[in-house]
């Protein structure tokens, strides 16, 4: 789990962190949302394709962690994944509430892009390139979907993704396989997709 | 359709960019402050010094009422309690005329008087109507004037 930054010799664990916070300790809960928010704001921002539903997700994730950090187990399952679980629950309940896959923010797309002239090509290129990534990745089932965004965006273990997404080892191997092909996929009829569509335009312009 | 392995090359460099895209974001500080607040909150309703002051004070002053209250209903009852039932329940003398003086010689007679005499006196029967007789002892002075009546249970 690349994204999560690591806690140093000094630092207590995210366990030590998690006893704390059950018994009221706001220092506690505050090193572990600066510990762990990033991650489960990225994981948020993916599944639904939306800042603002993520930052409900990630409130409401830690909104959870506070009232229930006395029943975390870490024999269970590391914080991460812990949170993982969680914010699954959470985004899936998100999902169902508004009953679609909410539109791709345009500042979702790429929101610290900072394009000078010199690069601009190459910038838009790059940023439709990740436009199209995204869209088809929202566009998967949701079971896809999350093996996806936990394994091959965020780093996490075929191990750990297991226990955050409630299944066995073998089923994450099979969900990814199966959704890098359909990524592949549409990825292949997004760009066909472009290609005739660039070719349409010219032949309008001519 | 099994993709090729160029496609497979094609995609895992695309979501490593993406992967690298997305490791740049950070949640806004908003969403922080919004997240500590809500502990804020949550955890000023049931700790923290303000709140136990509070419920000193609170339970201070329910300490108070209640002492009060229950004066309050003593006294009340105290001054409501019919005179009789005192002096029947206690069988303590109920004083109608001069106080006895110390070593003044008495005699006491026992009578049989309708309670409405007792009411009379301002002293309401204990028990039975107006008509029926209540057995009563009557403490006489040697002038012959009564200084208290005990009345019987």
């Amino acid at each position: 789990m690349r994204d999560v930054p690591r806690a140093t010799a000094g630092d207590p664990t995210d366990s030590d962190l998690m006893r704390r916070t059950a018994a009221g300790d706001r220092d506690a809960f505050t090193a572990l949302y600066k510990r762990h928010h990033a991650m489960v704001y990225r994981f948020a921002r993916l599944m639904t394709g939306s800042n603002s539903a993520a930052e409900d997700i990630v409130q409401e994730v830690f909104l959870v962690v506070m009232r229930d950090a006395g029943r975390y187990d870490p024999a269970r399952a590391a914080l991460a994944s812990y949170l993982y679980g969680v914010a699954r629950h959470q985004t899936r309940r998100r999902l169902a509430r508004d009953r679609q896959f909410v539109a791709f923010d345009e500042e979702c797309a790429d929101a610290t892009a900072h394009v000078t002239e010199d690069d601009v090509n190459a910038t838009l290129e790059r940023r439709q390139a990740l436009l199209r990534l995204r869209r088809a990745i929202l566009s998967l089932p949701r079971r896809y979907r999350e093996v996806i965004v936990v394994c091959d965006l965020q780093d996490v273990t075929y191990n750990d993704a297991a226990v955050a997404l409630g299944c066995a080892v073998g089923t994450i191997r099979s969900r990814l396989h199966r959704a890098r092909n359909l990524l592949t996929q549409k990825m292949g009829c997004a760009t066909s997709s472009e290609e005739g569509h660039r070719r349409l335009n010219m032949r309008c312009a001519v | 359709m099994t993709p090729t392995r160029h496609e497979n090359c094609r995609l895992a460099e695309a979501l490593e960019k993406l992967r690298r895209d997305e490791a740049r974001l950070e949640t806004p500080p908003h969403i922080e402050a919004a997240v500590l607040a809500a502990w804020d909150r949550a955890h000023a309703e049931t700790t923290g010094p303000r709140r136990v002051w509070r419920n000193l004070a609170a339970a201070a002053a329910a300490v108070t009422i209640a002492i009060g209250l229950t004066q309050l209903g003593r006294q009340l009852e105290r001054l409501t309690r019919p005179a009789v039932q005192q002096a029947a329940n206690s069988r303590t003398l109920l004083l109608v005329g001069e106080p006895i003086l110390q070593g003044e010689p008495v005699r006491m007679v026992r009578m049989r008087v309708p309670a409405s005499t007792l009411t009379s006196l301002g002293v309401r029967p204990m028990a039975g109507t107006p008509g029926e007789h209540i057995d009563v002892d009557v403490i006489v002075g040697e002038d012959g004037v009564a200084r208290a009546i005990r009345v019987g249970r």
